[in-house]
């Protein structure tokens, strides 16, 4: 009976340093987008965003979903910018950024979802970016970028650039907006 | 004559434009951090929060976690979290500093971690049903995180939970 009860605590303490108890669940279905591959996954500040990467006609194209419900979230100017990686949320999910392919040069965009404007990160033409990570607040950028073969991060300000967007915030409603003026 | 005031016009607006897009406010290098980075060496995989950068730094089999306060300029102090024998992967932190994800390998396996900065534990998260973890990112408020898995050759997003 004693050691019956000691298995029984052994397996309930094992089982939680392993985390195995933790609650779970799979990001879902990729919708229209074909296969189930999805990779570079990053959540809003509250995980009511999830970003991630698909492939869509053989062409790595971001996608921005509302959990749980899956429900598709249109960006405006990710489109024709594949290969697409690195994808990067605010808080809110107001603010997207992610890496887009225009000509030969790997670039960091960041897609305001509030007012539909678009800001470009250039980089010199010695550096590739690699990875970056946009700060919840929207207040920095890191970027990765590789400079004579080897990986270097940089960190950018953007509080001149964008409106925090801060915890508490309200979430962006929809997507595409108009650029404002 | 006067078909060239329109002319002038649009000149002076193309002008305008162009100034205007000259002038625009522009992301700017925060150059002490930088140099801060680039004294510490090669480093990659960068995941902000708060005032927190978490990143891979170091060269080949090398590698190590670093997280860096932002306001003070200076990395903190993880113990318990890097091993001579692993070969950290994929990084992220939330936005308070206390948790990092961390997808490592060690002893030939890959494994996902959640590191407890204030109780310095680490608690291993298993891959359920099995698969290979690939990269990981915490949310901000540290209540969930979001990993890329392998399995059986297609990758796949988990969203786990986390007390």
């Amino acid at each position: 009976m004693s050691a019956l009860l000691l298995t029984a605590l052994s397996l309930l303490v094992s089982g939680c340093s392993g985390g195995g108890w933790l609650a779970r669940r799979s990001a879902g279905p990729v919708g229209v987008f074909n296969g189930n591959s999805r990779q570079e996954p990053a959540l809003s500040g509250q995980g009511r965003f999830l970003a991630s990467v698909v492939d869509r006609g053989g062409r790595a194209t971001l996608l921005l979903q509302e959990q749980p419900s899956g429900r598709i979230v249109p960006l405006r100017h990710f489109q024709n910018r594949q290969p697409h990686s690195s994808p990067s949320l605010s808080w809110n999910g107001r603010y997207v950024a992610a890496l887009v392919q225009q000509g030969n040069q790997r670039l960091a965009l960041i897609e305001d979802r509030a007012n539909g404007n678009l800001h470009r990160l250039p980089l010199p033409a010695d550096r590739t970016a690699v990875r970056l990570s946009l700060s919840p607040e929207a207040r920095q950028l890191a970027v990765q970028v590789a400079q004579a073969g080897q990986w270097r991060v940089q960190l950018f300000d953007l509080r001149s650039l964008l409106e925090p967007d801060l915890p508490g915030g309200l979430a962006v409603q929809g997507g595409g907006a108009q650029p404002s003026p | 004559m006067r078909s060239s005031l329109p002319n002038r016009a649009l000149a002076a607006a193309a002008i305008g434009l162009l100034l205007g897009g000259c002038l625009a406010p522009m992301p700017q290098p925060l150059v002490p951090l930088n140099s801060r980075l680039e004294a510490i060496g090669a480093n990659r995989d960068p995941a902000l929060s708060g005032r927190w950068l978490a990143l891979i730094s170091g060269r080949g089999g090398r590698e190590q976690v670093l997280l860096l306060d932002l306001e003070r300029q200076q990395p903190v102090d993880l113990p318990g979290l890097n091993r001579a024998d692993a070969q950290p992967v994929s990084v992220s932190v939330d936005a308070a500093g206390e948790r990092i994800a961390l997808v490592r390998q060690l002893e030939g396996r890959t494994e996902l971690v959640l590191y407890r900065r204030s109780v310095q534990s680490l608690q291993p998260i298993p891959m359920v049903p099995s698969g290979v973890a690939r990269q990981v990112q915490l949310q901000a408020d540290g209540r969930q995180l979001a990993v890329q898995v392998s399995r059986g050759g297609i990758w796949q997003v988990d969203l786990v939970q986390i007390p």
